[in-house]
């Protein structure tokens, strides 16, 4: 019996906790997300069988994907007459009948991603008077001639990829004089004929993308004058296949990548030779293995970009000849112990140089790029650089460099002038490598065109005011994550000399209070980040000296806002107060009058939240209606009724003074 | 007990896809070691197999997997975390995708693609002690999007 009972309450529970739950579902079957209203919308997941009839007519973009929609026609989507983009990805679509999108003259954008289509007719895309993208991914295609060509003139992008198509020819019918992408990522192509890459000669500077198809040959000549702007052919085995094919042929970037769950050949000399005949402006070669030699380079003289992306180098070759060209070169994710084993002075006219990622410690050396007259961007973020005291030894030579990214790096110890060799730096991101400040108060002296500076989780000394002395040109600087002792930002802290500053991160710094004049040079900021810290009401004082800024305090512990605030809040942009546990008794009364009548300041308010009293915790402040009988309401009804005590004394007073001589 | 039972029925009949969990799985089972897994996705499971289930788990492990995709992958990255008796003991995030480096050849799918691949992953050989372990998984793209969230059981006796 008790059994019986149990199982009759535990059901009993069950459907208490599931009926709910399904009169949300069905009730959120009707509902689209509006993105924007009257404009954008997005009903996905829905289980959808027709377009709801809450979409307004003027809905332009339509994520309508993971519905159901057997088959398309022309009164499907009649009542959107100004639809522009309509995804119906994974829609179970079979048919796309007769004049399908007939009313909608300004679609340009359809895609058809995962829908087992059987037939589309030939009317299917008249309607849109310039139809640019289509999508037709995964749909079973196993011809080219199953797409209608009707209306497709005006088509730049098309794509076919994860079907079963076996060539590239294009029909006869489709006029591809806009066509700029081509994809057919994953598809069953074998072999590629003159007239197959003679059916795309009506497309100019087109990219044509044929990864993961297993290219066994290219027609002798195939590609002889044509041109490109990018080519494809990731994860094919044997490179020299495509390279034999491509032969004086002209493309801008040539992908011939692999990946790591594809087999491939390694790469000898003379699978290279055929680049020699080629004209390729951007090579990408990642994830291959080379015989390390100099011969390898031999046809890349005429690059101008080569990226080596994880090629298991542990040093490049030196002797290497002929890259005067070269201005980018990309050797991330390899095997270098030291810098000096890039041998730089191969690439004399290195403009970009990217050595992320390195799987070795990585030693900074002294002038290992000193030959790099031109470099403007040198980016070594994650790859466990090492160094003696930095940065001017490492970077000897290198009076041009603009961009530099040390971050994710092993802690570097930086001098006095630390960049007195890149006086032109303009961006330079140390974020999360630990910097040691003690050989100088004021290591970036001299970078006076220096804009950005990240400096995020670096453990810097925030006590030390000289630290940022010399930056009078920093518009942006992220200090977050580098705790300020005390947890005071006091009025002579480290940010005076840099007053052209715009954008100041300053989260998770520990702040529990921000000292009057803090902020007091920085005229020009514009936005200022305070999120998680432990600052609270009271230690605000500081943002007085600010005007028209973008103020984030969310994650803070700000309780209640002191009146005098509210003018401050008053003059700045936007100010963003969510995940605070904000006051939401009569106490702060006046602040929570300011917010509602301040609510086009306010950023995230669904994250605005009251934390006390318990009964309004997580309510959203604007839902919050207080009746507190304002002081000034309070003295009148006061005054009011002392009078009439006075009054009513007096007059009684009187009535007992006559009565009592009334007698005499 | 019948009147009760009717809302019961009718919500789990009606409303199949608001279960809140999906069915465990076998990822892979032998007399030393077991592999389960549950998606935690909300919108839909997927499907997983290890070739084999050796203790100590051998290197480079085959495995296949399925899905559909419900965002594109232009970037992928995986999270995971260990737990052992509700205590986190190890987690790390790894970057499958990314815009500079496609490791896999599945980077770049877009949305609505169904995905299916059988291959290595690339793990180290490692001993599993005795014991129940818990490893929670998530795949997101650039967006923060979910692409595949799954519970990990490994079993060892």
């Amino acid at each position: 019996m008790a059994f019986v009972m149990a199982s009759f309450m535990c059901s009993l529970l069950l459907a208490s906790l599931l009926t709910p739950q399904c009169v949300r579902a069905t009730s959120a079957a009707q509902m689209c997300t509006e993105v924007v209203a009257n404009l954008t919308y997005n009903c996905e997941n829905l289980g959808l069988e027709e377009i709801p009839e809450s979409l307004p007519a003027t809905t332009k973009f339509l994520e309508f994907g993971f519905n159901f929609l057997p088959d398309l026609q022309s009164s499907t989507f009649s009542r959107l007459r100004d639809l522009v983009y309509l995804d119906l990805t994974r829609c179970e679509i079979n048919w796309v009948h007769e004049d399908a999108f007939e009313n909608n003259d300004d679609l340009s954008t359809i895609v058809l991603t995962g829908n087992p289509l059987i037939f589309m007719a030939d009317t299917a895309f008249q309607g849109p008077k310039a139809l640019k993208h289509l999508t037709l991914t995964q749909t079973g295609m196993t011809s080219v001639t199953f797409i209608p060509m009707q209306n497709l003139e005006n088509l730049e992008t098309l794509h076919l990829g994860s079907n079963h198509l076996s060539s590239i020819q294009l029909p006869s019918t489709f006029s591809a004089r806009n066509l700029k992408v081509l994809d057919f990522e994953l598809n069953a192509i074998h072999h590629i004929t003159k007239e197959d890459v003679a059916s795309l000669k009506r497309a100019t500077n087109l990219s044509l993308n044929l990864k993961g198809n297993n290219i066994q040959d290219i027609e002798d000549g195939a590609f002889h004058s044509t041109a490109f702007q990018s080519l494809n052919f990731g994860g094919i085995s044997d490179v020299s296949t495509v390279l034999k094919g491509l032969q004086n042929s002209i493309t801008q970037t040539l992908w011939l990548g692999s990946f790591h769950d594809v087999d491939d050949l390694d790469v000898s000399p003379d699978m290279l030779e055929g680049l020699c005949n080629t004209s390729v402006e951007a090579l990408n070669i990642q994830s291959r293995y080379f015989s390390n030699s100099v011969a390898i380079f031999q046809c890349f003289t005429g690059l101008q970009e080569l990226d080596l992306t994880e090629t298991h180098w542990n040093s490049l070759p030196s002797g290497i000849e002929g890259m005067n060209q070269l201005k980018k070169l990309v050797l991330n994710q390899n095997a270098f112990d030291d810098l000096c084993q890039i041998n730089a002075a191969s690439f004399p006219n290195l403009t970009h140089l990217y050595v992320k990622g390195n799987t070795h410690k990585l030693d900074f050396g002294a002038g290992c790029l000193g030959k790099l007259e031109n470099l403007l961007h040198l980016d070594l973020s994650h790859s466990k650089v090492v160094s003696d005291t930095c940065c001017n030894t490492q970077l000897r030579n290198l009076s041009h460099l603009q961009h530099l990214n040390l971050s994710n790096n092993e802690p570097q110890t930086l001098q006095g002038q630390a960049f007195g060799e890149c006086p032109q730096l303009e961006v330079l991101d140390f974020s999360f490598t630990h910097l040691h400040t003690d050989a100088s108060p004021s290591p970036f002296q001299n970078l006076h065109l220096l804009q950005v500076l990240n400096l995020s989780n670096c453990l810097v000394e925030t006590s030390n005011p000289q630290l940022l002395v010399g930056l009078q040109g920093l518009q942006h600087l992220d200090l977050s994550g580098n705790p300020f002792q005390s947890g005071i930002l006091t009025k002579d802290n480290l940010l005076h000399p840099v007053d052209s500053i715009q954008v100041l991160i300053l989260s998770s710094c520990s702040l529990t209070a921000l000292e009057q004049q803090a902020f007091g040079s920085l005229g020009k900021l514009k936005y200022l980040d305070l999120q998680h810290n432990s600052l609270t009401g009271s230690g605000l004082a500081a943002l007085s000296n600010l005007n028209k800024t973008h103020l984030n305090l969310a994650a803070n512990s700000i309780h209640t806002i002191p009146p005098s605030l509210l003018p401050v809040f008053s003059q700045q942009s936007i100010i963003n107060l969510s995940h605070n546990p904000l006051d939401c008794t009569c106490s702060n009364i006046h602040f929570l009058t300011w917010y509602k009548e301040n609510l086009h300041k306010i950023s995230d308010p669904e994250e605005t939240t009251c934390g006390d009293p318990p009964a309004l915790r997580g309510v959203k402040l604007s839902n919050v209606t207080l009746s507190c009988a304002t002081s000034a309401v309070g003295i009148v009804f006061l005054v009011l009724f002392l009078l009439t005590v006075i009054i009513t004394s007096i007059v009684l007073g009187r009535r007992y003074i006559i009565r009592k001589y009334e007698n005499i | 007990m019948k009147i009760f039972m009717v809302p019961f029925f009718a919500s789990v009949l009606f409303c199949p896809s608001y279960s809140s969990k999906w069915i465990t799985h076998t990822a892979c089972k032998d007399d030393k070691l077991e592999v389960l897994y549950q998606s935690c996705d909300p919108l839909q499971d997927f499907g997983f197999s290890v070739d084999h289930c050796y203790n100590p788990l051998s290197k480079n492990l085959k495995i296949r997997f399925g899905t559909i995709l419900r965002y594109d992958i232009k970037e992928l990255f995986l999270d995971v975390d260990l737990f052992i008796m509700k205590k986190s003991l190890y987690s790390f995030s790894y970057p499958v995708c990314e815009v500079d480096f496609p490791k896999f050849s599945f980077c770049g799918r877009k949305k609505g693609e169904k995905i299916y691949y059988a291959g290595d992953i690339n793990n180290p050989a490692f001993p599993i002690g005795k014991g129940e372990y818990h490893i929670l998984l998530r795949l997101y793209n650039e967006n923060n999007f979910t692409i595949v969230c799954a519970n990990f059981t490994v079993i060892s006796y």
